[in-house]
Order: C-alpha cells, then structure tokens, then sequence
C-alpha cells in the first residue's frame, strides 16, 4: 500500500522558514516511521535530516512529533498511524530550537540534566567494599548487603533508572512552555532518582533544597503530559510529586509551592476550609499577596469573595481523625 | 586545532569507563563521539554482565567456562584477568551508583547464561546495558568531562611511529577539526551492519577498526562473528539471553524442544555458536515456522516475565505483534557481535605507541572463536578501565614532542567536498542493502567457500560501484547524508576483511562454520589471522600465536 509522508522541512542555509515536503512511500507490514523515514532518505531525497540509533526504543534519539504527539519513531508502526490520520506527518520536538529538519538542539536539555548532580552524592557504603581488587588463585569477594526494599523505587519497570533521556516529555511539558528555565521532567525525575538511593549521601540535603529552589519541582504544573507521553511508561510527575512529599516531610518549605502546600494542609487542619486570603499569604508574603490582589479583585466583581472569618465546619472530628491516619498531626 | 593530552573516541561503556578512570586521576582527556554518549549501543546490552560472587562459585570456573566458550582461541592470559578482576568491577561500578536487582541474601541477583557452569549474570531486570551506560555516564559528568558530540572521527594521525590526534568532522557545522594528543583511545565497538538482519545500531559501521588498519594498525581474527540465537523475526531486535536463562524454551514447527539434539546437558543454555547453528539447521531442514523458531516464555508466568524480562515482552509487543505471556515469539540467529577488532594486549595498547582500544573495536582476545553472552559488558569495563590506568602511566613518562600534520585536516576536507561535487548516480544507502544481504546469504552462520568467493566478486563490485556514489545534500549544517556515505565506505572494507579471512581459515571453530571444513583443527588453525593493508591497498594477513597457559585445547560439547 501507497501511504505520505508530510515532512517538516528546515535547512538554516537556504530556507528563510521552514516548509512541508510530501514524500509517497510503499509500506510493508511492520514497517515503523523510522523504517519510513530511512527508505525515503536512502532512496528518494538523501537531505532530509533526522537522528536515530538503536531502533529499538532504548537510545532515545529518533522522538519527534508524528501526526502531532510527541513519539519515537522507531516504535511507531505506519499502519496504525495511516488508519487514524491516513498520512504520516513528522515534525521536530517542540521547546527546542530546530537545527534542521527534524533535528533539535538538545544542549539545553543536557545543561538540565548536568545542573541537578546525576550522580552518588559521597559514599555512605563501607569504603572496604568500593576498593578494587583482583582475585588471586582460591580467593573469593565480599559484596555490601542490601535489602531488595532500599531499591524498591529504583528496580521496577516503571521507575526512574529506565528513562532514556529521550526528550519527549521535555517536549511536551507544560512546565517548560510557561518557563524555558524550568528543569522539566526528566531531571526532575534524575533527581529524585538519586534522592532515592541508598547509598546516596547527601548530608545536608541539598538535592532537596536546591531542587526546591526557582525553576525545580515546586513549578511543575502537574500537566501530566509527561507521564502520558513517556514511551518508556515512566511517570516523572510522579517523581516530582515524591520530591515535594521528601521535601515537606524534611521541613525544606522556604519555596512559595511547598508554603503553599503546607498552609493549605494547615488551613484545612484547622477550620476544614481553605483560607484563600490566609494561603494566599503564607505562601508568597506581603509581595505574594499584592500580586494576587488583581486576580482576588476580579474574583471580588463577580461575587467570589472568600469569607474573612471561617468557622470550624461540622465534621471536624473525623478530619482530625483523617488527619491523624494520614501522618499529617503535626500540620495541625 | 584543539589540544588535549587524550582523546577518547567513542562514548559506550568502554569509553565512558576509561573516561572516569582518566578523569578522576585529574587528566585532561576529551570524549569525541558521533552520537550524543547515551545513544551509544552498549545501552542496548540486556542480559548480563558476569562475575563470580556466589561462594558455590569461582572466578577460576568463569576463567575455564570463557576458554572452552572461545573455542580455546581466547588468550588465557587475558582471560584471566578479566575473570579474576570481575567481581571487583561490578562491585566499583555498583559504588559509582550503578543499580543491580538484589537476590534474598542481599547481594547483587544473578541469573544462568548459555555456555556458563554457575548462575553468574549480574542484571538490572533486562536493561542491564542501559543501567551501566546511564551511570557512567552521570560520574562522566560528576568530573566534567569535555564532550564533542555528533563529532565523526575520519583519520587518525602519528608522527614518528606515535600517535599524535585524529581529524573529526563536526557533524552539527560540517567544519573539520585537528585534535592534537598524547594518547588515543578507540573504544568505537562494531560493525553489525554490515548484515541485514542484525541487533545493531545503525551508527555501529565499523569506523575506528577501519581507520585503524588504514593507519597500519592490524585487525585481528575478523572471520569470528557471532550470530546471536534470538533476534525477533521481522526485525532483528535483540531479545535477551536472559530469556532463555530464566527458563525460556525453543521450539520448533513440531512444538519439540530440539535443542536436546544439538546440546543434550545445556540445552537452551549452550553457547550462542551453538544454538544458532542449530536454529538454522532447524530451519534449512524444513522444521522452522515460516523461516523462524519459536522462543517461549509463557510457562514463565506473567508475574515474573513482567519483573525480570520487561523489556522483552514490550520489544516484541512492539516489533513483532506478539504478546510472550500468550504466545511464543518468532526468532531467528541475526549478526551481533565482533568477537575480533583491533589487536591490542590486556593494557588496550595497539602496535602503534600511544594508540589503544577497547570495548568491542578491540580484539584483546577474550573471547577467541565465540563470545559467552555477559561477557561483552563486563570486557568493556574490564579493559576501558585497564586502558585508562596505562594511559596515565604512559603519559607520565612521555614528552610532548610529536607534530600534528594539518594538512590532514586539509586532506580530509577535501575528500568530503570532492564527494559532494560528484555528478554519480550510485545511492549509498541502496549499495550498503545489497552488501548486507550479500554478507547475510554467503558469510553467515554457516560457510562456504565457493558461496564466500561470490561475496569476493560482489564486494569488488560494489567498490567499483562506490566510486560512482552521489550525494543529495550539498549543506555544512547536520549534513548525515555524507556522514552515512563515509560509514558504507567503512562497512565495505570491514566486510572485505571478514571474508577473505573466512575464506583463509579452513577449519571450523567456535562461530566460524564452514560446511566445507567442518572439523577444528588444532595443528593447522590453533592461531589468530592479523589482517593488514599493503601498499596497494590490498588486505593481507598474518599469523600470531594463541596464549595456553592453563587450560590444554579438548573437544568442546555441551
């Protein structure tokens, strides 16, 4: 069968903006976009440019958007493609700038991923253990002992160590759109990575308090797109929501979020209500609260006014009970 | 021109690792690769990775086990190294951050691989390469380590008999860069696409083991490919060792486990030589499944396919429409691994001073005739780390007095224009199919010599061809359309080396078949081919000696 391919076309050379090129190919069965992609560059137009590696969904360098979400070509079968859309149309990832075609400029990504130290903070093992050794003749090696229990979010299939840095939730984060300086996903997800791990050493807990800082993981915008487009099924949001839970449980709350976050939880602890102007307040201070005021304003004209005094609802008891189940006494 | 004392090419584990041990000792070495390092393909590596931890076990029967696996053509002495500083490895790398599943003692988990006495693969469920590379990738950053990537090496140069840097094109920009140095380090792995259907990465082309026997620097014993025995069907996608050392069948059309013919005590858990030479007998005599053998998983049960071999069950999900935990997958033997490279010793060093390899562009050699599967990780990590240290020692006692010639900048660059500009109609990605299916028919797992003289007469064919390639894409910025002309022209002279030396070596030993010679031959053949290039650019070849210290040459049956 006959099918298109409609190709996002960019050359900084010759093009002043970018175009679409359509390409007829002959489809087999199995046949991936990156099959596709391959067989029109070899065959019919050797400049159209794109990166890929392994094709087998491990090296992370073919994602690019295809019919609109963000995908790996390699794993993408044209025939299901074809049946939605009835074309193939490739475009580079977005919140990168495009070098050409379909190729993006990933060294923002990787400054990211750098910024948040991927990689064992000191050593907690027993120093004997690291030290390399060759064995001579009858001669056998002692290992540190770890229980299966300190790596439970680090050996499933769906945790953190199996991102391949593949930049398609980078592409589609919410986050990034708002905020090009914000970490993104998959940093996030590194961080809370070696945050998890035992043999970490992060004495004063500085992963915490600089992921905590501007840009980190109190400005995720909880799109969750970055779950939903993870082709390795990973959840970074998920990571992301570990790390302000890891954060508040170590009392790391100078951030606005975290504030927020506590004052919300002490707010309802107390009244069983939120306090808006109260939240509003212990989050951002005095500077939080006036650049609140237009929105609290416009909120005001329509007859939004939260209540000044807020008395205890009915059913404080078993909020107080929920509370005490939830770990949560000391908030109130 | 850029300086630095060493320069690493290639960015998969056996750079990476050499990189650290280079880095931590406060050395100025500088990663150059044509891909960013965690598109590497050692991050395709599933299985495991061995050594022996277990009291039951030892390294002395890692060290036996990986002789007989070579078919006694491994060099012993180096073998020995890598078995005895094996666990030593893994236990480093685990204290760089690296994550290996644990068994109920605590220890690191450790599960069967073909050819091996004891359970001795280290894992990380089936993504063990993947977990490696990431974190040696992350201490590659930890010590800030220079890297030039999507950086494609075209010469490497020497002055006076040593090495002196390599020219590299800037893919990104098309502008050609001098790197000057001390030391170079190799550590490009193989060249699998020169089949089809093959486990590799399409950037795995053979670059470093082709610029090296073009700078003089001898190829050894490149007839020895190994076919791995379960790559999907449709595509060649790696499925896992691991599979069968959980307990995975293979079957046949009549549903009977034929392995018990081929390997009665190892069964699934023979060699790889061994299983794909029986896949394949399987399948010419009629008994396969339209052209495949079935891998099955199911009795597995989908609790412990979903925790050990969860990369698997989506591969073939994804690639081959079948879900394992209902229906066994259709396999097939499909090129994997270059058990020969360039000719190193067990410190990475090479017949050129200052010049070094390791990882899978280096024939050390550890796994002579046949590679045992979670051997490759571990040599990588094994000999990057070896290569690191010598290259520290070595820059200690040298003197920087070696000239970078920069007309091989010039030279370079002109090839790449002069390519461009030609008016031929030959596409390079239509030669390079014709190549691979080619090396597939006639030099694959079993040989011949009259089908491997017809591969002769092609590959002649295709080099005619080749002068006539043209080039759409006349552009400097991420020009890939030259940069995959280069890769073919060093895919076409790798596949020329494995054939003529498959041709000369009349024997069959480990993955080397031939149909016309089929028995080993100790008296004639117990000896490593040394490919070269003369003066015409003709490949010849050479003899060395294999190194027996402990274990005497004996029938090899599983």
């Amino acid at each position: 069968m006959e099918f298109k391919v409609r190709a996002y076309r960019f050359n900084p050379e010759t093009d002043e903006k970018p175009y679409y090129k359509e390409y007829t190919a002959e489809d087999y069965p199995g046949m991936t976009v990156l099959n596709a992609l391959i067989k029109i560059k070899s065959e019919l137009d050797g400049t159209l440019s794109f990166r890929r590696s392994c094709r087998s969904a491990i090296c992370g360098s073919c994602a690019m958007k295809i019919n609109g979400i963000t995908k790996l070509a390699c794993k993408t079968q044209v025939s299901l493609e074809i049946d939605k859309f009835g074309i193939i149309n490739v475009e580079p990832l977005a919140n990168m700038p495009v070098i050409r075609d379909l190729i993006v400029d990933q060294e923002v990504f990787f400054d990211k991923i750098k910024a948040i130290k991927p990689y064992l903070l000191g050593q907690r093992e027993d120093a004997a253990h690291n030290r390399f050794k060759t064995l001579k003749e009858g001669e056998k090696i002692s290992q540190p002992v770890y229980d299966k229990s300190e790596f439970k979010n680090l050996t499933g299939n769906e945790d953190t160590p199996n991102c391949i840095l593949c930049e398609c939730c980078y592409s589609e984060c919410g986050g990034v759109v708002g905020n090009k300086n914000y970490l993104g996903p998959a940093a996030l997800a590194k961080l809370y990575r070696y945050a998890e791990d035992p043999r970490d050493n992060d004495k004063n807990g500085s992963r915490l308090v600089n992921g905590s800082k501007p840009n980190g993981f109190w400005d995720c915008v909880h799109c969750q797109s970055c779950e939903q487009f993870c082709p390795k099924g990973i959840s970074p949001v998920k990571s992301i929501v570990r790390l302000h839970e890891k954060s508040v449980k170590n009392s790391i709350t100078f951030s606005p979020g975290s504030k927020h976050v506590v004052s919300i939880a002490r707010s309802i602890g107390e009244t069983g209500r939120l306090d808006e102007i109260k939240v509003a307040f212990e989050s951002g201070g005095v500077t939080g609260l006036l650049n609140d005021l237009p929105v609290a304003f416009g909120a005001g004209l329509k007859g939004k006014i939260p209540p000044l005094r807020h008395k205890l609802i009915k059913d404080m008891e078993d909020i107080r009970l929920a509370y005490k189940e939830l770990d949560l006494e000391d908030k109130l | 021109m850029l300086k630095h004392d060493v320069i690493i090419v290639g960015a998969g584990l056996a750079g990476l690792r050499a990189a650290v041990e280079l880095k931590k000792k406060g050395i100025d070495a500088v990663i150059v690769s044509k891909v960013y390092p965690t598109r590497s393909h050692s991050g395709a590596a599933q299985g495991g990775v061995n050594a022996a931890f277990d009291e039951n076990d030892s390294w002395e029967s890692h060290f036996f086990d990986t002789v007989k696996g070579s078919d006694y053509l491994g060099d012993q002495d180096a073998i020995e190294i890598l078995t005895s500083e094996a666990p030593g490895n893994i236990l480093e790398l685990q204290s760089m951050g690296v994550v290996f599943n644990r068994n109920d003692k605590g220890g690191i988990a450790q599960r069967p691989f073909g050819g091996q006495s004891f359970p001795r693969s280290c894992y990380y469920a089936d993504a063990v390469g993947h977990m490696m590379l990431h974190g040696l990738f992350d201490n590659v950053l930890k010590y800030k380590t220079k890297i030039l990537y999507e950086y494609f090496v075209t010469s490497l140069l020497t002055d006076n008999g040593k090495v002196s840097g390599v020219v590299a094109y800037d893919i990104k920009n098309g502008k050609f860069e001098g790197i000057a140095a001390k030391a170079v380090l190799f550590a490009t792995g193989g060249y699998g696409q020169v089949y089809s259907s093959n486990t590799n990465a399409l950037i795995n082309t053979g670059d470093g083991m082709a610029i090296s026997i073009n700078a003089g620097v001898p190829l050894m014993d490149m007839e020895f490919v190994q076919f791995h025995p379960t790559t999907l069907k449709s595509t060649g996608i790696l499925v896992t060792e691991g599979a069968r050392g959980e307990g995975a069948y293979l079957l046949n059309s009549l549903g009977v486990r034929f392995m018990s013919k081929y390997a009665p005590k190892a069964m699934e858990l023979a060699p790889r030589d061994v299983v794909a030479r029986a896949e394949q007998t399987e399948i010419n005599e009629g008994r396969g499944v339209n052209g495949a053998i079935l891998l099955d998983i199911r009795h597995l049960g989908k609790e412990r396919i979903m925790e050990r071999l969860p990369q698997i069950m989506q591969l073939s999900i994804d690639f081959e429409g079948v879900n394992p935990i209902h229906e066994p997958i259709p396999i097939r033997p499909g090129a994997h691994y270059s058990m020969g490279g360039i000719k190193t010793d067990y410190n990475g060093r090479t017949a050129i001073e200052g010049y070094y390899s390791a990882g899978e562009s280096a024939c050390v050699s550890v796994h002579g005739a046949n590679r045992l599967g979670g051997n490759s990780l571990l040599d990588t990590v094994v000999f990057g780390r070896r290569a690191g240290i010598d290259i520290a020692e070595y820059l200690k006692s040298v003197a920087d007095d070696r000239k970078f010639d920069e007309s091989a900048i010039k030279r370079d660059e002109e090839k790449f224009e002069q390519l461009k500009k030609s008016a031929g109609k030959e596409r390079h990605g239509l030669l390079k199919s014709e190549l691979q299916e080619e090396m597939r028919a006639s030099v694959g797992v079993f040989r011949e010599e009259t089908a491997m003289k017809k591969a002769l007469d092609k590959i002649g064919e295709l080099k005619e061809r080749a002068k006539n390639i043209g080039i759409d894409d006349k552009s400097k910025t991420f020009n890939t359309d030259i940069v995959e002309a280069f890769e073919f022209s060093n895919i076409l002279l790798i596949a020329e080396v494995i054939t003529r030396g498959a041709i000369l070596r009349k024997e069959s030993r480990g993955a080397h078949y031939r149909t016309d010679f089929p028995e080993r031959d100790d008296s004639n053949w117990l000896k490593h081919t040394l490919a070269t290039l003369d003066g015409n650019g003709n490949i010849k070849f050479d003899f060395s000696e294999v190194a027996i210290t402990k274990f005497k040459p004996q029938p090899r049956t599983y």
